[in-house]
This record gives structure tokens, C-alpha cells and sequence, in this order.
């Protein structure tokens, strides 16, 4: 059984006049206290009361300044009620519960863009990238939208799990010129909220020592990827590297709001 | 509807992702992006008159078989071993894949995708293995993820199978 810990913060940064980022971190209960028992198989026993799963997202709304703040606030928020009242942690999935939480996982952020969407017209309102983790064990389920990343440090090696959904990197898979494509590195090809939204789905199984970083694009613009991994690795606490992470991209130019979620996976 | 799971297992850069993507998407990129952990796809079909939905787990593929993680394996229905014809190596790899997806789920229908075959000037594939790889259960596709050519057919004969309808 992996313990975790988690952390999150988030900062307007030195240029924006809001901050249209949002994040949640949240724990889903699905647990027997035992208050007395004389049942033999103790170990057993106190798995009960440990059947929760951790949920973690980082919005970055886009769509004019109090627009884009409303379209994080109202995806992160939904997705979290939906989420909520629908999911049920498990602490061993058979498959067929996997694939069926899968299928909810997917249908949390389409309900998500569903109440963005409603916000003004479809397509011509504000939208916001989603990027979420649900913890159940040591298997971490990622749905993804925009260009807000998950990247996984672990045995010393930081990974981007998620790839970003904007129009340079879809004209670079499609072969196009990157030198023209990379001008349209700040355009969403899908977000929630938008015209096109298409999720992608996920998953991980991290080991002790690994660390999951969820991030809005304002710690990446101005932060590499070693940097990233250094800080990871600086503290066994994720409070800290969350203030260093803000600290550095601000420190890079704070162009953006940034948003960072640290989890710290140990034995 | 029917939901039946998949396992897309092969070393690193023989084009699983890219199989994946031209079997859902009718894409595909020259641009090689690792995978990480899995990537979770779904395509339904039909399989006769019945409706089946395909959960394609495009599994990370890395440098040895031993790195594979056991536990993404878990529950599939049927599996699609990728091997790189232009890499050798990666040919005889499957054969140590395919022991330990049995090991790890037992019996589940199989299918072997010699893939990149739009590359036949580098092609290493020899008929001696395809004697060797004949005397194994799975059905054998050449496959080019980049011109679709045997992609849907490896699919589709996969979801056949594990629905018993081959």
C-alpha cells in the first residue's frame, strides 16, 4: 500500500490582472471504521478503513479575463461533484469495474464541458484545459484535455505523460512545417468548454519514491524540464516543491498564472 | 454492448501507439512520442451482428521484456504483440512476451503484427522466421501502421476471436 502526499498552490503571477487558473485536491471515502471486531485476519481489517482515492486537477481557463476564471471554476467544480457523486472507489477493481470507471472518468469531463459549454455559446465562450488524476492504490487514472501537463518523476527520471492538445503539436504529428506550426503553439486544438474537445484517458502505477506533478502551462513556459526534475527530488514534503516551483516561474517571468499539484507517492 | 479489453505489448518504438492511431483515427505521425504508462483508447465494431467495444491499452513499450509491468496485463481479452520488421531483435523479443502475458493472464487470443512492412527495402523478417513464428498460435499480420495496410484485418480477426467467432 503506497501512502501519499499531496500538495497544491497556485499564483497570478506578474503579468495577468487575474488568475483564471483553478486546482482541487480532494480525498473520496468509501471506508469501514472499525470500532471493535474479534475477527483474526487484523491486516484485512485495516485495509477497510483505508478504501479512499485521491483526486487531483488543474484548470487553466482561456476566453477573456473574468471568462476564462468562470470556466476553470465551473470544470473543476463540476468534474468534482460528478466525480463525487458518481464514482465509487474501489480498493480492488475487478476489470469490469475498471473499464466501467474508465467510461466514468470520460464521462466526468464531458459532463465538465457540458456545464462550460452552457456558460455562453457553444463554442464561442470561454474554455479551459483539465487535467485530472484520480489515486486509487498505487494506479493513478489520468483524463486530459488542453495543454495543462501530468508529468511523473520517478527512479530519477521526469516523464510528461500527457501530451498537449494545441494546434503546433497537432500540425507537427500531421508533418507540418514546425517552424510555422510552433507560431501556434498558444492555440488549443480542444478544451472544455470549446468547439472540439477531445479527452484522453490514461494510466500510471507509481512506485514509492515517485513523484506525480500535475501543472497549468505558466510553470512550463517558463520552466524546463531539469528543472522541473531537481525539484521534484529537492524535499520529501510537497509543500515545499510547490513553493519552488511558483518561485521558479515566476522568477522565469510569471508571464502566466501558474498552478502546480505535487503527490508524493511513499511506502 | 460487449466490452473486451486489449493489450498492445511490444518494446519500445515498434509502433504500437501508432497502430492504435490508425486503427481509431485513420492517422498516423512519422513524429515518435514514447509512450507513458498506458494510453487508453476505445473503438467499438461489429463482430457479425453483434456489437463489440474494443478497450485498446496501448502499453508503454521499454528496452527489455523483463520491464514489462505485469500489472496493466491484467484482465485482458486478447492481446496484439508489435514487432518492428525492420528490427530484428524485435521479432524474436515476441516470443518472450508472449510467455509472460501467459503467465500473467493465461490463454486470450493472440495476434502478432509484423509491423513497418512500408519499409521492405530494410526489411529483416526471414522465412525461417516465418516458420518459427507459424508454429505459435497467434495469427500473423504484416502490418504498416503508416498506409493502414493490415491494420483493420488484425483488429478485426482479434475481436472475432475473443468474441469466438473467428
Amino acid at each position: 500500500m503506497i501512502e501519499l502526499r499531496v500538495r497544491g498552490r497556485t499564483d497570478r503571477g506578474l503579468v495577468r490582472e487575474e488568475n483564471e487558473d483553478h486546482y482541487f485536491i480532494g480525498i473520496l471515502r468509501k471506508s469501514v471504521d472499525v470500532i471493535e471486531t474479534n475477527l483474526e485476519v487484523q491486516d484485512a481489517v485495516r485495509e477497510l478503513g483505508r478504501l479512499d482515492a485521491h483526486l487531483l486537477v488543474v484548470a487553466d481557463g482561456v476566453g477573456g479575463v473574468s471568462g476564462g476564471r468562470r470556466a476553470s471554476q465551473s470544470a473543476v467544480f463540476s468534474l468534482a461533484t460528478f466525480i463525487g457523486r458518481t464514482a465509487a472507489c474501489h480498493y480492488d477493481p475487478n476489470v469490469q469495474q475498471e473499464n466501467e470507471f474508465l467510461e466514468r472518468l470520460e464521462h466526468a469531463i464531458r459532463y465538465a464541458h457540458e456545464v462550460v459549454s452552457s456558460l455562453s455559446t457553444p463554442g464561442r465562450g470561454p474554455a479551459t484545459t483539465l487535467t485530472m488524476a484520480m489515486i486509487i492504490g498505487r494506479r493513478v487514472y489520468i483524463a486530459h484535455v488542453g495543454d495543462s501537463r501530468a508529468y511523473v518523476r520517478s527512479r530519477g527520471r521526469l516523464r510528461q505523460i500527457t501530451r498537449d492538445q494545441t494546434m503546433a503539436a497537432m500540425l507537427e504529428d500531421e508533418g507540418v512545417d514546425t517552424k510555422a506550426a510552433a507560431r501556434l503553439h498558444h492555440v488549443l486544438a480542444s478544451a472544455v468548454g470549446a468547439m472540439e474537445m477531445t479527452p484522453t484517458i490514461g494510466l500510471i502505477d507509481l512506485d514509492p519514491g515517485d513523484v506525480l506533478l500535475l501543472c497549468t502551462d505558466g510553470l512550463t513556459k517558463h520552466v524546463p524540464d531539469e528543472a522541473i526534475a531537481e525539484m521534484l527530488a529537492s524535499s520529501p514534503d510537497p509543500g515545499p516543491i510547490c513553493d519552488r516551483l511558483v518561485e521558479a516561474a515566476l522568477d522565469g517571468g510569471g508571464s502566466d498564472n501558474v498552478t502546480v499539484v505535487v503527490a508524493r507517492a511513499d511506502a | 454492448m460487449i466490452q473486451k479489453k486489449i493489450c498492445m505489448v511490444g518494446v519500445y518504438a515498434t509502433g504500437k501507439t501508432s497502430l492504435v492511431r490508425q486503427f481509431v483515427h485513420a492517422k498516423f505521425s512519422d513524429k515518435y512520442l514514447s509512450t507513458v504508462g498506458v494510453k487508453i483508447d476505445r473503438k467499438p465494431v461489429q463482430v457479425r451482428d453483434q456489437d463489440v467495444n474494443l478497450l485498446l491499452w496501448d502499453l508503454e513499450g521499454r528496452d527489455g521484456v523483463q520491464d514489462v509491468q505485469t500489472s496493466y496485463l491484467r484482465g485482458a481479452a486478447g492481446a496484439i504483440y508489435v514487432a518492428d520488421g525492420t528490427r530484428h531483435e524485435t521479432v524474436v523479443q515476441v516470443y518472450e512476451l508472449r510467455d509472460l502475458v501467459q503467465r500473467t493472464v493465461g490463454e486470450i487470443p493472440e495476434v502478432l503484427a509484423l509491423n513497418k512492412v512500408d519499409l521492405a527495402d530494410q526489411w529483416t523478417v526471414t522465412k525461417g522466421d516465418r516458420a518459427d513464428l507459424a508454429r505459435h498460435p497467434w495469427h500473423v499480420f504484416d502490418t504498416s501502421a503508416k498506409t493502414g495496410d493490415g491494420v483493420e484485418a488484425a483488429f478485426h480477426w482479434l475481436a472475432a476471436a475473443m468474441v469466438g467467432a473467428p
